[in-house]
């Protein structure tokens, strides 16, 4: 769980003695983190490597040589020749203090605590306290069930005032609204203002607090730590990709949680990544094939609803050849679907492919396109369209982090030359696009192609959007971003189905008549497909208007790998059994591949294609580029994060927050 | 024994706080020639050689503390800590209210030993009085040109803000001042980084009490010498003393360091009729008591640590034989806990536990076993802490206890008496 050591950045050594074991050292590391390298664990509260020292709880008292008092070894820089003892009497009676004082007012409500088993105070009152009390006298009373916002519970009683969470807000998110409230043995934790706590990443002091003072709502009372069974996977709710456990009790997903050492997101979840995913226990879910019969949607079984697609996409190509078919999706789906999806249609001779079921027009950033280091190292970060704090929270943190610690600046302008202008001496450029708007992608590829070190990142809408691209899911090019025959996009497939001259549109997870630029022209459009087939999980305006209607698996119930913003090519793994019809998309168009007589890559196969078109990516094109005109007038809307639709209008587990966004 | 009068003279007898009573009798002259005559180094030398101790508690040398300064990082800044609240002490309230003048003299002399363009004075919440006396002050002098820009024709600007405080002994603490300074919560910061490198608005700053600037200006009027002519060998100089507790006449007296204990209780008045010696709290609500086999020894910095105690802000409390240490114990106890910060563990629990174990205690509720947890728990958190308050539970609270257990002793319930 513990992340690795945090060493100063320092070519200089020093030597350094640790119970004996002598080691060496960057000059500027910690004491705390020193130890870490010979795996001496020294007990900690408010130290956190991502938050740094606080010196509040007291916890980590060494013994240094040469110094009559302990020493704290969170705000203690090693120097050369340092003999330190994180043993010994000295040390081990103060620990014993400090862990006797914490629980003179703790209600020690383990029993019926959340974090019971995953408790640092649990942990160390067992390894380093001293096992009874003098305490006679009644304990402190505070406020329990504290509801501190839309997603977290305050037990002011069991907190130990490490402040990690009020740091936490300061530091990393840079909200300031946890405060410490009163003083001495009084005091609390509370929003500064009074108001409920809320920001994107609020779920995160729920795993900084070492104890159970702060927990989700969504978690209280459901399971102990033991009882979960964890997975590792990849957040696909937006196109960061960050890592995150999904904790399974008995089948039933309770709670997500942050990757400590993931490099992508640093160690932090936003609360859409956290807590967007209780709709996999929605009632709401589609869990049949459906199919319209006399304009009503009716239960039909996988066999049929395969024969009648099937028979659409015949009938249409025999009457009116390939290009009266069309697909839209990919961004939702896995890399290895988003292959299948387009190697299908391409089979059938079919062109008219697009991921862009939304506003987005572009993912992949071609040439320019940088790694997330690059974002870390840039001395200004330029972006154009929407903030990534809404699009991409997790990558606006990291910004947040290069401003902290690197000095990066921060440029939001009116337009590309204004945006030149605020960054003219930086040598080190990162440009963050949302994606939707080409001419704005090319002014600003354009005005910035002088600066020589500049990395280029599209955020975009979707969680595999650019995954997608790279598979091919696009009408003018292919896998790899191969040369192709050109195709309709998915806003020229719309008019034609509106007219009938595009008569079996195939949609995989996507909901233009939700996200298209005009939603109303879209959700005609839809329904006046000749025969429209949706694939989601939910019943969208989309897949409302569809003749056929698949229930298909989420993310949490397939595997496969996924791409994110920065080209990197991430695991998706299985940890719940989705409903007992519902089938992920790659098992619908292997299905329908048979039924056709197409014959697809096995999973394993596509599965190696896909890694192979991720590692390729010769893309030689750069923001705005032709190949994903035309052009479309997109309005610039400006949506919370935590609003909108999707799975999220479907999640049981958030009403309430959903109210207060809306 | 003679009254000294240095700092507190003319205290009584002119309104010192009116700028033209306070320059007939010299003011603002040293100020004037320092700006004129001297360079910042000058200054700092002087105070070295004075050897001034901070007069706020630590007793830290002045000089050597501004020397801590980094060369050449501007802009730097001097403030003065006014935010007297260690029980017994009330020297710096008598100051702002008597002597302002002195006090922002003192202030902008020592602003110029480090060469610093902004002076602040933070200023208890609680002295509104005094807090309205200085700004008074502060304006009459800049009127007349003694704060601003451009001083006594020279190149040199120097201002000077005032703050009050809210209310808190926490931030008499240096760092904890500078937060509350700041606008932030008045926590101390954790040290390293020091004041003197990272300080106000991360800038080196230096952090002098009241009463140790205010000394400047008779030591830049009548050198280093006389200064440190007086006192004994490393506590040189004048020191006032608030003498409170069972005196007869209790107040403030300027006595030179060295002056004997008894001489100070003699001072003050003696103690009443027919009562004994008990303790004398030497140096605030922080220190340990010293006893009667003390009287003799000299009041210094050094014979006060040797004694077992601390000359501190120099918070001199008389315990006559009327004295219920239980009750005293627990009324010191019970301020740390209340001003603690809670930033830290054994501070915030610790002190919070203590006052309540004292607490039946002094309700006669004890329990076999009392006096052991506060022997061992307040020994065992001192040295653990963030900043000294934590620390400054156990002295009195011990040495009361080590001398005077059959008070504590009959608190303690009977095995027969205990509630089942």
């Amino acid at each position: 769980m513990s992340a690795p050591p945090l060493l100063a950045r320092s070519d200089q050594l020093v030597k350094v003695t640790i119970d004996g074991i002598a080691i060496e050292v960057p000059k500027g590391t910690l004491l705390v983190e020193a130890a870490k390298t010979i795996g001496q664990e020294i007990p900690i509260y408010c130290y956190h490597t991502k938050l740094g020292p606080a010196g509040l709880c007291r916890i980590c008292m060494v013994e240094i040589e040469g110094m009559p008092k302990l020493q704290i070894a969170c705000n203690t820089t090693v120097t050369d020749g340092m003999v330190v003892r994180t043993k010994g009497p000295k040390v081990e009676a103060a620990r014993a203090t400090v862990l006797e004082l914490f629980l003179v007012n703790h209600p020690l409500d383990c029993p019926i605590c959340d974090k019971g088993g995953e408790c640092d105070l649990q942990d160390y009152a067992l390894a380093y306290g001293r096992g009874s009390s003098d305490v006679a006298d009644p304990k402190l009373a505070k406020p329990k069930a504290v509801d501190l916002g839309p997603t977290i519970v305050l037990d002011e009683e069991r907190c130990i005032v490490c402040q990690r969470c009020v740091r936490f807000d300061d530091i990393v998110a840079r909200e300031s609204q946890l405060v410490v409230k009163e003083r001495g043995a009084r005091d609390i934790i509370a929003t500064a203002t009074g108001r409920p706590y809320r920001h994107n990443f609020t779920g995160n002091v729920t795993e900084l607090c070492p104890v159970g003072a702060l927990t989700s709502k969504t978690y209280r009372f459901k399971s102990r730590p033991w009882d979960l069974d964890r997975t590792q996977t990849t957040c696909t709710q937006c196109s960061v990709g960050c890592q995150q456990y999904a904790d399974v009790r008995y089948g039933t997903l309770l709670r997500t949680m942050l990757v400590e050492e993931d490099p992508i997101s640093d160690g932090w979840l936003c609360d859409r990544g956290r807590y967007n995913v209780g709709f996999y226990e929605s009632p709401q879910r589609l869990t049949q094939p459906l199919y319209r019969k006399n304009g009503r949607l009716v239960q039909v079984g996988w066999d049929d609803a395969l024969i009648l697609w099937c028979k659409a996409l015949r009938q249409a190509i025999a009457a009116s050849g390939p290009q009266s078919v069309g697909a839209i999706g990919g961004g939702r789906l896995t890399n290895e679907e988003a292959y299948l999806l387009q190697a299908l249609f391409r089979a059938l001779g079919a062109r008219n492919l697009d991921w862009r079921g939304g506003r987005q027009r572009q993912a992949t950033p071609g040439r320019h396109g940088g790694a997330l280091a690059a974002i870390d190292s840039a001395d200004a970060i330029v972006v154009a369209g929407n903030s990534p704090q809404e699009r991409a929270p997790v990558l606006w943190l990291r910004m947040q982090k290069a401003v902290r610690e690197n000095g990066a600046r921060i440029v939001t302008a009116s337009d590309a030359h204004s945006a030149l202008q605020s960054s003219r001496d930086s040598a080190r450029v990162a440009l963050v696009w949302d994606g939707c708007d080409l001419a704005t992608g090319r002014e600003y590829a354009q005005a910035f192609e002088a600066v020589e070190n500049l990395s280029a990142f599209i955020t975009g809408e979707q969680g595999n959007a650019r995954g997608a691209e790279a598979m091919g899911m696009l009408p003018r090019s292919g896998p790899g971003f191969s040369a192709a025959d050109d195709g309709l996009d998915a806003y020229a497939m719309l008019e034609n189905a509106r007219n009938g001259e595009l008569r079996v549109l195939s949609i995989f997870g996507a909901n233009p008549a939700r996200n298209a630029n005009d939603p109303a022209a879209a959700a005609a459009a839809l329904a006046a497909t000749p025969f429209l087939v949706v694939s989601d999980l939910f019943m969208t305006e989309t897949a409302e208007r569809a003749a056929l209607v698949l229930p298909a698996k989420g993310p949490f119930e397939k595997f496969g790998t996924t791409t994110n913003f920065a080209g990197e090519l991430l695991p998706v793994n299985a940890s719940l059994q989705a409903p007992e019809f519902a089938l992920s998309d790659g098992e619908m168009l292997d299905a329908l591949g048979d039924q056709l007589g197409v014959a697809l890559p096995s999973s394993d196969d596509a599965h190696a294609i896909a890694v192979n078109l991720i590692a390729k990516s010769a893309a030689d094109f750069t923001l705005g580029d032709e190949r994903f005109a035309p052009e479309y007038p997109t309005a610039q809307r400006k949506t919370k994060i935590l609003a909108g639709g999707g799975t999220w209008s479907h999640d049981p587990w958030l009403a309430g927050l959903r109210s207060e966004v809306s | 024994m003679p009254v000294t009068k240095i700092l507190m003279e003319g205290i009584g007898e002119a309104d010192l706080r009116s700028l033209d009573v306070y320059r007939q009798r010299g003011g603002y002259r040293q100020w004037e020639r320092a700006v004129r005559e001297m360079q910042p180094a000058d200054v700092l030398a002087l105070a070295e050689k004075s050897g001034l101790r901070g007069r706020g508690g630590a007793g830290f040398p002045t000089g050597k503390k501004w020397s801590f300064l980094p060369g050449k990082t501007f802009p730097r800044y001097l403030v003065c800590n006014c935010d007297e609240a260690e029980p017994g002490t009330f020297k710096d309230h008598m100051l702002l209210e008597e002597a302002p003048h002195l006090i922002l003299e003192g202030m902008l002399i020592g602003a110029y030993g480090i060469a610093s363009h902004h002076a602040f004075i933070y200023i208890r919440g609680e002295f509104k009085r005094g807090y309205e006396i200085f700004s008074a002050a502060l304006e009459e002098a800049r009127k007349a040109g003694y704060v601003g820009e451009k001083l006594f024709g020279t190149d040199y600007d120097l201002e000077v803000t005032v703050h009050r405080g809210a209310g808190a002994y926490i931030c008499g603490e240096e760092t904890g001042l500078l937060n509350s300074l700041e606008g932030k919560r008045g926590e101390p910061r954790l040290k390293p980084p020091f004041p003197a490198v990272e300080g106000l608005y991360g800038m080196p700053t230096v952090v002098n009490n009241v009463e140790t600037l205010a000394y400047l200006v008779p030591i830049l009027e009548r050198g280093a010498e006389w200064f440190a002519a007086v006192g004994t060998e490393r506590s040189k100089g004048y020191k006032i003393v608030s003498v409170s507790g069972h005196v007869r006449n209790p107040g403030n007296y300027e006595v030179p360091l060295g002056t004997t204990v008894r001489e100070i209780i003699e001072l003050a008045g003696g103690l009443r009729a027919g009562r004994t010696l008990m303790a004398v709290q030497p140096g605030g609500g922080s220190s340990a008591c010293i006893f009667e086999e003390h009287l003799d020894w000299p009041y210094d910095y050094e014979s006060m640590t040797k004694a077992g105690s601390m000359l501190g802000s120099g918070a001199f409390v008389v315990f006559d034989d009327t004295t219920d240490f239980v009750k005293a114990a627990f009324n010191l106890v019970r301020f740390f806990a209340h001003e603690s910060c809670g930033q830290c563990t054994p501070c915030r629990e610790g002190g919070s536990w203590l006052e309540r174990v004292l607490e039946r205690m002094v309700d006669r509720r004890g329990v076999p076993g009392d006096m052991e947890m506060l022997s061992r728990v307040s020994s065992s958190i001192t040295g653990l802490n963030l900043c000294a308050l934590g620390d400054s539970i156990e002295p009195f609270l011990r040495s009361v206890i080590v001398r005077f257990p059959e008070q504590f002793e009959q608190r303690i319930l009977a095995t027969a008496e205990q509630p089942a």
